[in-house]
C-alpha cells in the first residue's frame, strides 16, 4: 500500500521531482556542450576541419549552452537542499523550468540553424552587425531574455520564501549573527546553503537588470526605433549580467558543497560569524570583478579600472578562507567516506582556487595587457566552472541519485571520478600553458607552432569523455528510484 | 611579464595540489572536529590579514605598470610616432608600417564597425601589449620598440567570421 503523504511532504516530492529534473537537464546540456568543446580542441589541434562558420557557430553554442546548463542544474540542487524550510512553490519551479527550456530551444536554432555567432557574450554591435540572418539574432536573444527571466522567477521566489520564513531579508542575510545580537523574535537562523541562496538571489535580481538594460537598447534597433547607442556603456551592462551570471552560478553550486560534503564526513559547516560575514561580503564585492573585462578599452574611467582590479583581488578571499579552507577542515581526520561527490568536491576545491589565483593575476591591469583574450582566460574560467561550478553540481547530483553507501561509492565510481579529475586538470593545465604562449582565444584556426598545446589537451578530453559516459550510466540506471523516493535529507548546519 | 605569471601560476599550483594531497591523505584517518575546528580558525585569523597584505602590496606595486597612455607616457616620456590605426571587419589600416626602433610611438586606435583588439606580437610570437578598438572611440596606446623586426598585429577581440583572419604587421627598424 502507497504510504499516505501530508500535504508538506507532497510539495516537498513535487520540488525534488522538479529539482531532479533540473539537474538531470543541466547534465545532458553538459555532456553534449562538453562534446562540442571537444570538437573545437580537434579543431584548435589541427585534426579536425569544421571551417570557421560551424566553428563560431559551436563556440557561441558551448558558451551559452554550459552557462544554462550548469546553472540550470545547480539552481534545481539548490532548490532542493532550500525547500523544506524555505518553501518553494512546484508550479513556478515548473513554469520557471518550461520558460528556460523554450529559451534554450530558441539559442540551439538561432546557433545551429540561424548561423548566430557572436559569442555567448554577444558584445555589441555584433549581433546587429555579423553576417548571419536577423531572425538568428532576434531568436537568440530573446532566448536569452527567456533564460534570464526564468533565472529571475527564481530569484524571486527564493527572495519571497527566505523573507515569509526569516521575517525580515536581515534574518534571511544571517545578520543577527553577523552583528551578534538575537533573531527577531522566534524566527530560525538561515543555513549556510539559505544564505548563499538569498545572496545569489539578490544579486541575481541586479545582473538580470543589467541584462535587461543591455538587450532592450539592440531591441529597439532591431526594430529601427533608434540607430545605435554607446559600446562602451553596453560593455559594462553586458559584462555586469554575464560576469556576474557566471559567478553567480558558482556561488549557487558552492551551497551544494555545504550540502553534500558533510554526509561523507559526518560534519557539518555551522552558520558562524565568519560564514555570515563572507557571504554578506560576497553581496557586494561579486558586482565589482566585471570591470576586469573592460581594462583595455582605455576609454573606460581609471577609477572604474582600479575598482575592477581591487573587486578581482577581494572576491575570493571570503569565499577561500571561508568555503574552502572549512571543507579542508571537514574532511581532515573525518574517516571519510570516499566516493564519487568527495572526488568530485575535492577537485572542485582544486580547480576553482587554481582558476581563482589565474583570475587575480589576469585581473592584476598590468599583467592583463599582455594576457587579456589569450587562451588563459579560458583557462581561468574552465577552471572553476568545470572543477568548481559543475564538479560541486554534479558531486550533489551523484548524492542525490546514490546517496552515502550507494553506486557512487563503487570502486568503478570512485575511479571514473578520479579520471575526471586528471581528465580536467590535464585540459585546464594545457589552456594555461597556451595562453602563456600568447594564443589568441575564440580563433578557428590555430597556427602550426599553437598546435602542440592542443594536441596534448585532446587525450585528456577524451578522459572526461570517458569518465562521463560511465558516471552517466550509473545516472540513468538510477534514476527511476530517485524519482520514486523523496530526496536525502541535507545535511543540518545550524 | 609572462614569465613572472607563469612561474607564479606555477609555484601556487604546486603547494596547492600538495596541500589538498596532504589534506586527502589524512582524510580517511580518525581526528576528533574538536581539535580541527580550531585550527582551521586560527588558520582565518592569520591567514585572512597575512593574504590581504600581500595582495595589497601587490595592488599598489602594479599601480606603477598601468598600461594607460598617461602612465606610459610618464614612464616612457612622450610619444614621437604617431600611428593611426582602424580596425574594420576583417582588415587593420595603418597610417604607416614602419616604425623607428627605440622611440615612443602613439598608436591611436579606433574601429569602423564592431570591437576589436589590437594586440601587437614580438617577432617571436609573444603578445606585448594590446588595447581596444572601439567604434565611437579613439585610444592612444603607447609603447616603445627596442627590439627590431616585423611584428604582427591580431585582433584580440571577437568579431565573427573573419576574427582570427584579420592580421597585419608592422615593421620596427
Amino acid at each position: 500500500m502507497a504510504p499516505v503523504r501530508t500535504n508538506g511532504e507532497q510539495l516537498q516530492r513535487s520540488v525534488d521531482q522538479a529539482a531532479l529534473v533540473y539537474l538531470l537537464t543541466g547534465f545532458a546540456v553538459f555532456l553534449l556542450m562538453g562534446l562540442l568543446g571537444l570538437a573545437m580542441r580537434l579543431q584548435h589541434a589541427g585534426w579536425l576541419d569544421l571551417g570557421p562558420r560551424w566553428f563560431y557557430r559551436i563556440m557561441t553554442l558551448h558558451g551559452a549552452g554550459m552557462v544554462a546548463g550548469v546553472l540550470l542544474a545547480s539552481l534545481g540542487g539548490v532548490s532542493a537542499v532550500i525547500a523544506p524550510r524555505i518553501g518553494l512553490s512546484p508550479r513556478l519551479l515548473w513554469s520557471a523550468y518550461v520558460v528556460y527550456f523554450l529559451g534554450s530551444g530558441l539559442v540551439v536554432l538561432a546557433t545551429l540553424v540561424g548561423g548566430f555567432a557572436a559569442g555567448w557574450t554577444t558584445t555589441y554591435p555584433l549581433p546587429v552587425r555579423g553576417d548571419w540572418p536577423v531572425s538568428a539574432t532576434w531568436g537568440f536573444l530573446f532566448g536569452y531574455t527567456l533564460v534570464a527571466v526564468a533565472f529571475l522567477l527564481w530569484c524571486l521566489a527564493v527572495l519571497l520564501g527566505a523573507r515569509r520564513r526569516f521575517g525580515s531579508l536581515a534574518n534571511a542575510l544571517a545578520w543577527p549573527v553577523l552583528f551578534r545580537r538575537p533573531a527577531s523574535g522566534e524566527r530560525p537562523l538561515p543555513t549556510g546553503p539559505e544564505l548563499i541562496a538569498t545572496v545569489v538571489a539578490l544579486d541575481g535580481v541586479i545582473a538580470v537588470l543589467a541584462g535587461v538594460v543591455y538587450l532592450v537598447p539592440i531591441f529597439a534597433q532591431l526594430l529601427g526605433l533608434v540607430s545605435g547607442f554607446d559600446v562602451l556603456f553596453a560593455k559594462n551592462m553586458l559584462f555586469l549580467f554575464g560576469h556576474t551570471l557566471v559567478n553567480l552560478n558558482i556561488y549557487v553550486a558552492v551551497a551544494l558543497v555545504y550540502a553534500t560534503l558533510g554526509a561523507y564526513t559526518g560534519r557539518s559547516f555551522k552558520m558562524s560569524f565568519p560564514v555570515a560575514l563572507a557571504f554578506n561580503l560576497v553581496i557586494v564585492l561579486v558586482l565589482l570583478p566585471y570591470f576586469h573585462h573592460l581594462y583595455q578599452d582605455f576609454a573606460q574611467p581609471l577609477p572604474l579600472h582600479l575598482l575592477g582590479q581591487f573587486g578581482s583581488y577581494a572576491v575570493g578571499v571570503p569565499a577561500f578562507f571561508v568555503t574552502i579552507i572549512g571543507s579542508l577542515g571537514l574532511l581532515y581526520g573525518s574517516q571519510v567516506r570516499w566516493s564519487a561527490p568527495v572526488i568530485f568536491v575535492l577537485a572542485g576545491l582544486w580547480g576553482w582556487t587554481i582558476g581563482g589565483v589565474a583570475a587575480v593575476i589576469d585581473g592584476t591591469i598590468a599583467v592583463n595587457n599582455v594576457m587579456h583574450n589569450t587562451l588563459w582566460v579560458p583557462a581561468h574560467f574552465h577552471s572553476y566552472y568545470l572543477f568548481g561550478a559543475a564538479g560541486f553540481t554534479w558531486a550533489y547530483l551523484f548524492h542525490r541519485l546514490s546517496g552515502v553507501e550507494g553506486w557512487a561509492r563503487s570502486v568503478a565510481a570512485r575511479r571514473l571520478a578520479w579520471l575526471y579529475a586528471i581528465g580536467a586538470g590535464g585540459f585546464v593545465l594545457a589552456f594555461f600553458f597556451s595562453g602563456l604562449q600568447s594564443v589568441p582565444r575564440r580563433y578557428a584556426v590555430h597556427l602550426a607552432e599553437w598546435q602542440g598545446l592542443a594536441q596534448i589537451a585532446v587525450p585528456f578530453v577524451l578522459l572526461l569523455v570517458v569518465a562521463f559516459a560511465g558516471l552517466l550510466l550509473m545516472v540513468v540506471r538510477s534514476v527511476p528510484a530517485a524519482w520514486r523516493l523523496p530526496a536525502i535529507e541535507p545535511a543540518a548546519d545550524d | 611579464m609572462q614569465s613572472g605569471a607563469a612561474m607564479l601560476f606555477l609555484l601556487v599550483t604546486v603547494l596547492w595540489t600538495a596541500v589538498l594531497w596532504w589534506v586527502a591523505a589524512r582524510a580517511g584517518a580518525a581526528a576528533p572536529y574538536e581539535r580541527v575546528s580550531p585550527v582551521i580558525g586560527r588558520i582565518r585569523r592569520l591567514g585572512t590579514p597575512a593574504v590581504v597584505v600581500v595582495l595589497g602590496i601587490a595592488f599598489v606595486v602594479s599601480l606603477a605598470f598601468l598600461p594607460y597612455a598617461s602612465s606610459r607616457a610618464a614612464r616612457l616620456g612622450e610619444p614621437t610616432v604617431h600611428v593611426e590605426v582602424t580596425g574594420r571587419m576583417w582588415a587593420w589600416e595603418l597610417s604607416q608600417t614602419r616604425i623607428p626602433r627605440g622611440q615612443v610611438v602613439e598608436f591611436r586606435v579606433t574601429a569602423a564597425d564592431v570591437n576589436h583588439g589590437f594586440g601587437v606580437f614580438s617577432p617571436d610570437g609573444r603578445l606585448v601589449t594590446q588595447v581596444q578598438a572601439m567604434p565611437g572611440y579613439t585610444n592612444r596606446l603607447l609603447y616603445r620598440f627596442d627590439e627590431p623586426g616585423v611584428y604582427t598585429i591580431r585582433c584580440l577581440e571577437f568579431c565573427a567570421t573573419g576574427h582570427h583572419l584579420m592580421q597585419a604587421q608592422f615593421t620596427v627598424e
